[in-house]
């Protein structure tokens, strides 16, 4: 295992269970350690636990709502570049690292820097669209702990949320990689036009071998960050209904316990609707369920070797290669500060420290504030309250 | 004679399973969060039981300090 130390005991990568445990004090003296000034500092920042690495800007899907604007000529970081970045996070004691871009394999070079991160420690993953998985790239995969494909749907569904219809496509690498013996999961872009398929779309992704469903909710961020984010985004009703799709999912899903549903960080605030998640906490955290963590437990290596609190926002002025000053780089305290405390109605949340406030991407784009996320439900019924 | 580490699911503030793939935001299992108090408890089980037995390696800035070597470390009986 691999143990960080934090104020409260340490967080630990485990190696022969897929997990990572966050361990109170008296635990990680259990294992013979003791977290010396780590413990001593009321102060400390924390570094990221969870890196997400574009290592291109390369990519010829052209997906309407690329939250990186990225193209066919997209700029390709040198191999070495990637590796000096893959070494500052492991000085930092990073756990994960999830390669995304662009489209990873049009790197020829990816199982190479698969091999790099987990010879520093670092658990290799990688998101792909799936689109022109040659057995050559397939077989770079391998190199991944875990690899996700983009599958928002059959059809009508997947086209409505990236343009263009390469569902089938899709679904044959989500089939070949399982074949192969890739552990697979699928990204599902949340969309008002792919929500009410998401039971389907789950399903399918289930039956062609995937092991896992990641729902993401559509940010304004890239090619998305226009006015057409406001009809694909999800409605209020769809949002509020979150808690009981993922109750169905998991009921139909999580009867064995091989198959997983996750849900991305900027779905969090939507289960405030939810009567019985919301009223929770305690056992989202200790399922450990990550709200905004951006700045925090996440950051982003952009390709162009910067830090960013998360994959949808501006790049800071640090450079990757200096991610062990996290601390002091007074835009990642800035978005760390707004989850250390919020305004209301965050601020009363209970489910507050875990949705840490929502997404800032989101309200950053619909109100120009790092403030309350204006698309959870929560927050627009204190706001109608307010008005009336 | 190596000795039992004595930590049990109180020990654990959280428990993130898997290791997400998604490369844009940061995920988090949900669906063991309505599974059946056994099948929880099962889960938590299997990580106490992996924490006893794997061998440590701190990282990180305070790598080093108010570590022991892996070798040393607490072995669970096989």
């Amino acid at each position: 295992m691999i143990v960080r130390y934090e104020r409260w005991g340490a967080w630990v990568k485990l190696e022969t269970e897929a997990a990572i445990v966050a361990l109170d004090r008296d635990g990680v003296r259990a294992l013979g350690l003791d977290g010396g000034g780590a413990w001593e500092s009321e102060t400390r920042v924390s570094p990221p636990i969870e890196i997400h690495m574009a290592v291109t800007a390369r990519c010829g899907a052209g997906c309407e709502g690329c939250y990186l604007d990225v193209s066919p000529d997209g700029v390709e970081p040198p191999r070495e570049d990637l590796v000096r970045e893959l070494d500052a996070a492991a000085a930092a004691g990073v756990f994960t690292v999830a390669f995304g871009g662009g489209e990873p394999t049009t790197r020829e070079d990816l199982d190479v820097l698969a091999d790099a991160a987990r010879a520093r420690g670092l658990t290799p993953v990688v998101t792909t669209s799936g689109l022109g998985l040659t057995a050559a790239r397939l077989e770079k995969l391998r190199h991944f702990d875990q690899v996700n494909v983009s599958y928002d749907g059959d059809g009508d569904t997947y086209a409505a949320v990236r343009g263009f219809d390469a569902s089938d496509a899709a679904a044959r690498a989500i089939e070949r990689l399982a074949r192969a013996g890739v552990r697979v999961g699928v990204n599902v872009v949340l969309t008002r036009q792919s929500f009410p398929q998401v039971d389907d779309t789950v399903a399918k992704a289930r039956s062609l071998g995937a092991v896992e469903a990641q729902l993401l909710r559509y940010k304004p961020a890239g090619r998305a960050a226009t006015l057409d984010y406001l009809a694909r985004r999800l409605s209020p009703e769809q949002a509020r209904s979150l808690g009981p799709t993922l109750r169905r999912l998991a009921q139909v899903h999580g009867d064995t316990g091989e198959f997983h549903v996750r849900i991305d960080c900027a779905l969090v605030a939507f289960l405030s609707a939810d009567p019985e998640l919301s009223a929770n906490a305690a056992g989202l955290a200790r399922f450990g369920v990550f709200g905004c963590e951006a700045g925090g437990a996440l950051a982003a290596f952009t390709v162009d070797g910067r830090v960013a609190p998360c994959s949808f926002a501006t790049a800071t002025r640090l450079p990757a290669l200096s991610l062990s000053g996290h601390a002091g780089d007074p835009e990642l305290a800035r978005w760390r500060a707004h989850v250390e405390s919020p305004p209301e109605p965050c601020a009363s949340c209970s489910l507050r420290t875990v949705c840490k406030g929502g997404c800032k991407v989101v309200s950053g784009f619909l109100e120009g504030v790092h403030g309350p996320d204006p698309e959870c439900p929560r927050v627009i019924d204190a706001r109608r309250e307010r008005a009336s | 004679m190596s000795e039992e580490r004595e930590l049990d699911e109180d020990n654990i503030r959280a428990l993130r399973a898997g290791h997400g793939a998604n490369c844009s935001s940061i995920g988090s299992v949900i669906d063991t969060l309505f599974a059946t108090a056994t099948v929880g408890a099962a889960m938590f089980a299997a990580i106490v039981a992996a924490l006893k037995k794997e061998d440590v390696r701190v990282v990180g800035a305070d790598a080093g300090a108010g570590s022991r070597p892996a070798e040393q470390q607490p072995r669970e009986q096989p």
